[in-house]
């Protein structure tokens, strides 16, 4: 927001660390993602791509480096010499501005789909009610599930879920859209649906940051892919580069064994 | 047929040598569900039972059903009826807006809100709830005022504590307090059933923690909650004659003063247990339906049971599966 010029990218991660007791899972990580791409995290389970995602919304606390959003610290500010913990209230604004889908979708099973997309933008941009609901019917719509405002999360599809879940996301109108493997708890089958509306959405010039094992869907829509192996960038670069022509040994490997 | 050719693939020696009904026979035949005759059985033992025990609580002589009838709407009794109801209901209340706060405390992360909870539950939870009605009813013995004021330094306001509690006032607050202590455990095990993934969507979204809370977690731990809080609710209700040893006349202790006077002991007790058997079975039929209300979106409801279908299901030999049942044991 402050004085930030039009090359500077969405979001900036510098040297970003985190361990978990005595297992490092980021060990200085850098990465830029510029406003309209689409980025693509790859790499083998545990190598902290979940976790880089999740500190972009402070649901991790890094133990050193920082992430900035749209020229914003994400959950601190500095103060000439140190980085202080923001409140609660500043970290849930922040957050209001980053859209994130999960693995298990995390729908809320005792509200009805449209109150699933209603409740954050009424609750927290204090948005009318009868336009939020607009807005949901639309977004619905925009995902295939037109007329399913009245069913309960648990009646509906894996697939159908996701496509909840990421219209739930776009209800707050976010400027940045985390994907954490969202097609991973799927059944084969509804893994197509969900990457279809991933595209759209890409298409439409959503910024997405993706974590994901779908090496077609990175191939098709991602403008960069990194590769991420024991919590560092192994490497990154346009989907020609990294997938098919990948320069390290465990960019390799991996590559090998997931296609 | 050789040995190691059948024991190899014994399927296929079965279906070279098939004999016995063919295939459209078995597509004709009628699917018979396994008979239960034990459970007609048994149910009739019970049924003879039961009839033996209402016939001989309805003729003993003892138990006077005549007085029972004209004390059951006495006016002591509906007095203390009166009180039993809205200090259960007071205290129910009281206790558990304290202890949904007491176990939102116990799940923070602030380590100061974590020991006072913790500390609040296992004294509360330690000291009989005899003792803590006693403690607040005599607490002008134990503390003659009470002052606000600088910590050990000067006093500004002074309050004697001699009228300060009726016996009420007391039974209220320490009720409340015993409630607020146990509930919080059972609001807390609630809350500990809702997944992890809940919050931290909620947090995505950007909704502030109290929000969170009320609107997604709570409602979520509700149904692991309601169960046991109607227990609570039910003992309450009962644990409530406690207030007798401070002199407040609620419904047992009411029946309990007549029949100091008139010895007809027996009777009045029953004219208390007639009340509370009442009660409990409306409270019963209420936690139905706020179960059935927190059930929404959840997958385990099924089609839908309503209350009388779940009550015919449990009384066989009335409504739906009378006929089902009939078929069985045929």
């Amino acid at each position: 927001m402050s004085g930030r010029t039009p090359m500077e990218p969405l979001v900036r991660i510098r040297g970003l660390r985190k361990s978990f007791g005595p297992h490092v899972v980021l060990d200085g990580v850098d990465l830029d993602v510029r406003e309209g791409e689409v980025t693509v995290l790859l790499g083998p389970s545990g190598s902290g791509k979940s976790t880089l995602l999740r500190s972009i919304n402070h649901l991790e606390r890094p133990d050193s480096g920082f992430v900035e959003v749209a020229g914003e610290l994400v959950g601190y500010r500095y103060d000439g010499s140190k980085l202080r913990e923001l409140g609660p209230r500043a970290i849930t604004r922040q957050r209001a501005g980053v859209g994130m889908v999960f693995q298990q979708f995390n729908l809320f099973p005792h509200l009805t789909v449209l109150d699933n997309l209603v409740e954050a933008p009424v609750a927290v941009h204090r948005v009318p009610r009868n336009q939020a609901v607009s807005k949901a019917r639309e977004l619905l719509e925009l995902v295939g599930l037109a007329g399913r405002e009245g069913e309960y999360p648990g009646r509906l599809s894996g697939g159908q879920q996701q496509r909840v879940a990421i219209a739930r996301a776009l209800a707050m109108e976010p400027r940045l859209l985390l994907f954490d493997e969202p097609t991973s708890a799927l059944d084969p089958e509804l893994v197509g649906e969900v990457l279809a509306v991933m595209k759209d959405l890409a298409h439409s010039g959503m910024t997405m940051l993706v974590v994901t094992h779908e090496i077609g869907f990175a191939r098709e829509v991602a403008d960069t892919v990194v590769f991420l192996d024991g919590g560092r960038i192994v490497e990154s670069g346009t989907p020609a580069d990294v997938l098919t022509r990948p320069r390290h040994e465990r960019s390799r490997a991996f590559l090998a064994a997931v296609l | 047929m050789s040995s190691s050719d059948t024991s190899v693939r014994p399927s296929t020696a079965v279906l070279t040598a098939r004999e016995g009904p063919s295939d459209q026979e078995l597509l004709a035949a009628r699917l018979v569900p396994l008979r239960r005759p034990g459970r007609w059985v048994s149910a009739l033992v019970l049924l003879v039972l039961l009839a033996m025990l209402v016939h001989s609580v309805l003729t003993n002589p003892r138990f006077q059903w005549s007085v029972v009838a004209d004390y059951f709407l006495d006016g002591a009794i509906l007095r203390g009826l009166a009180l039993t109801l809205w200090l259960t209901a007071a205290v129910m209340a009281t206790g558990y807006l304290l202890g949904i706060g007491v176990a939102a405390m116990r799940l923070s992360r602030n380590p100061v809100l974590v020991s006072l909870s913790f500390g609040f539950v296992w004294l509360l939870r330690s000291v009989p709830p005899l003792v803590q009605l006693l403690f607040w009813y005599e607490l002008a013995s134990l503390y003659p005022q009470l002052s606000l004021g600088i910590p050990f330094g000067r006093e500004f306001v002074t309050v004697r504590t001699a009228h300060l509690f009726s016996g009420v006032l007391a039974a209220y607050v320490g009720l409340s307090l015993d409630v607020a202590a146990f509930s919080s455990e059972i609001v807390r095990g609630g809350l500990l059933s809702v997944d992890q993934g809940q919050t931290e969507a909620a947090q995505a979204l950007g909704l502030g923690r109290a929000k969170i809370f009320r609107r997604i977690v709570l409602p979520q731990a509700m149904p692991a909650i309601v169960p046991a809080s109607g227990n609570l609710l039910i003992g309450m209700l009962k644990a409530t004659s406690i207030v007798s040893v401070i002199a407040v006349q609620d419904l047992l202790y009411s029946a309990q003063l007549i029949y100091n006077q008139n010895f007809l002991i027996v009777p009045l007790l029953l004219v208390a247990t007639l009340w509370y058997v009442l009660l409990t079975t409306l409270l019963s039929v209420g936690q139905f339906f706020v179960e059935r209300r927190f059930a929404r979106g959840s997958r385990r409801r099924g089609g839908g049971r309503g209350f009388w279908d779940l009550l015919r299901g449990n009384v066989p030999l009335l409504g739906g599966s009378l006929r089902n049942g009939l078929v069985g044991l045929s």
